[in-house]
């Protein structure tokens, strides 16, 4: 079984420690919690697993291969995806391409071939697009598929997104606080969408605000302060700790 | 009759001619590289097939297949040293490239016969050649632009933090986008060589950068039409009056600063938009 581990992952910008000495493993299959209070270092695990920032200390395996200063395309093809906290669609862009970008990973037409625009090329984004159109269905964006992206409400744009990285196929999925700004409704739809993704075998790491939502779908859970693990477990024992919950309420020795 | 398209024949030449360099800036602009180099690859395709011609004898074809080459090397070995610039950065460093090309051409008064230019090439292109190039150069992009490469380029110029993050390798396409870039600019270069009997190093500066880049401006940069259509209208134009055939210059700058304020993404995208957007609303009152 592999797994995404983070071992002793440290990053610090200037002066300022944004993640120090940090250990997570996210197991195939399973759907992995990272909760904190904002700044507590949360999105900044996300890019140094990603690429998008240099890593200070520590490394990060997939599986057994190290990632650790991979650049960030590499990354992606070594079987990782995520979404963003301040959602980043293509905007003027159609819903469709946005998803059909995803699936840019396993396009396998040679350049001549996509150059020259020969049938094999075009072959292929007749199957993307297929591809695409089914992805939509799941995610329940079907009736949108040609409208922009940026054009859509903030529940729909996070669900683009998110079938945007589902597309890449990803052994490993990252999510950056994806139901903030949702309603119930919506956010429960969401929940279904990523209990099938661990279903099928693929590792989600969840960061969430809302306390509620980590401890209904995550089977683990780990909490950040201040760029510092200060807990982990099951979620109702890690939820009810005084120290996670003093973090949560900003005091000292609530 | 015939003797009214006989007048006509330069303007086409001339519009062959640049909508293939007009492509030839798209691409790179297409992939989110702010590159104005266009003109000095044009330039150094020019001069690589003029001088092969005049000083080696050697046959067009030959001297064409060079002349594509150069530019391609060029635009390569510049996509180095660009690709850790950004913006507005790329734009003052391609300029710059534009300059050390017209310095060296006519401080290599040996080679190229510095500011006199290259006299005497054999006329060996005509409009149907330039036809049949312009015509395969607007297939390539428009293939290109259709398929993997245009999907990785678009997503690359709108988020390349989202690019990456979706496997797509910056670096590789922007490299791709700029050896097709110097590919077309040296191809044309090239042809206008054998075309026009006499090159000058003037003939590839800051004059000809504006314009290549007023015609995507204009047409628009996201889509192939845009350049077609952008040269078309900049090259027409100026021609139906005496008075602006003789101000091309101002006319340029007049059209472009309405065209900017007004249809910021280019005549023929602010077009596109609108059908689509129109379809769009059709299918929306049909279905509700
Ligand atoms: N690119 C960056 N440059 C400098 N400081 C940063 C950067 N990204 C995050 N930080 C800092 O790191 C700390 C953690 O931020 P972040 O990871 O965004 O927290 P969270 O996602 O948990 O709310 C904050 O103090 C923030 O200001
Ligand atoms: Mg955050």
């Amino acid at each position: 079984m592999t797994a995404l581990q983070l071992t002793n992952l440290s990053k610090s910008f200037g002066g300022v420690i944004a993640s120090e000495a940090v250990n997570i493993e996210v197991p195939a299959g399973k759907i992995i919690g990272l909760i904190g209070p904002n700044g507590a270092g949360k999105t900044t695990i996300v890019n140094l697993i990603t690429g998008m920032l240099p890593v200070s200390g520590g490394t990060i395996h997939v599986g057994e291969t190290d990632i650790t200063h991979a650049p960030a395309h590499e990354i992606c093809r070594a079987g990782l995806a995520r979404t963003f906290q301040n959602t980043r669609l293509l905007s003027e862009a159609s819903v469709l391409d946005n998803v059909m970008i995803g699936l840019h990973r396993h396009e396998t037409s040679s350049t001549f071939a996509a150059l020259l625009g020969l049938p094999s090329a075009g072959r292929e984004t007749q199957e993307l697009r297929t591809q695409s159109m089914e992805l939509l269905d799941r995610f329940g964006l079907t009736e949108f598929a040609d409208y922009p992206a940026g054009g859509l409400s903030y529940g729909h744009q996070r669900k683009v997104e998110m079938a945007r990285a589902v597309a890449t196929d990803p052994d490993f999925i990252l999510l950056d606080e994806p139901i903030a700004g949702m309603n119930d409704v919506e956010s429960d739809a969401l929940a279904d969408i990523f209990r099938g993704v661990a279903k099928d075998g693929k590792g989600v790491l969840l960061i969430e605000h809302n306390v509620r939502f980590v401890a209904k779908l995550c089977s683990y859970v780990y909490v950040l302060d201040s760029g510092r693990l200060i807990s982990e477990g099951a979620p109702d024992h890690v939820l009810n700790e005084p120290l996670v919950i003093s973090a949560y309420l900003g005091g000292d020795d609530a | 009759m015939n003797s009214f398209v006989a007048g006509y024949i330069p303007l086409f030449d001339l519009y062959c001619l640049h909508v293939g360099l007009a492509l030839s800036q798209y691409i790179v602009l297409r992939v989110g590289v702010f590159s104005l180099a266009t003109a000095a690859f044009a330039g150094i395709g020019a001069y690589t097939a003029g001088i092969l011609a005049v000083d080696l004898g050697m046959h067009p074809v030959i001297g064409v297949i060079a002349g594509t080459a150069t530019g391609m090397a060029a635009a390569i070995f510049l996509s180095i040293p660009l690709a850790r610039l950004r913006g507005v950065y790329q734009a003052i460093a391609t300029v710059a490239f534009i300059q050390i090309c017209l310095s060296l051409n006519i401080y290599s008064e040996n080679l190229t016969g510095g500011a006199m230019g290259l006299n005497n090439i054999p006329k060996t292109v005509g409009t149907l050649t330039l036809f049949i190039f312009a015509a395969l150069a607007t297939y390539l992009i428009w293939s290109l632009e259709k398929g993997r490469i245009g999907r990785a380029f678009n997503t690359i110029r709108q988020d390349e933090a989202v690019a990456a993050s979706l496997g797509i390798s910056i670096r590789k396409h922007q490299m791709l986008a700029f050896a097709i870039s110097g590919a077309l600019a040296g191809l044309f270069g090239g042809l206008e060589a054998y075309h026009s009997y006499a090159i000058d190093p003037k003939q590839f500066g800051f004059h000809l950068l504006i314009t290549i880049l007023s015609y995507v401006i204009f047409g628009g940069r996201n889509s192939v039409i845009g350049p077609l259509v952008g040269a078309a209208f900049l090259i027409i134009l100026p021609e139906l009056a005496r008075p602006l055939a003789e101000n091309r210059m101002v006319i340029y700058g007049i059209m472009l600063i309405l065209v900017i304020n007004y249809m910021p993404k280019g005549v023929a995208d602010t077009a596109i938009d609108a059908l689509k957007a129109r379809k769009l609303k059709a299918r929306g009152a049909a279905s509700s």
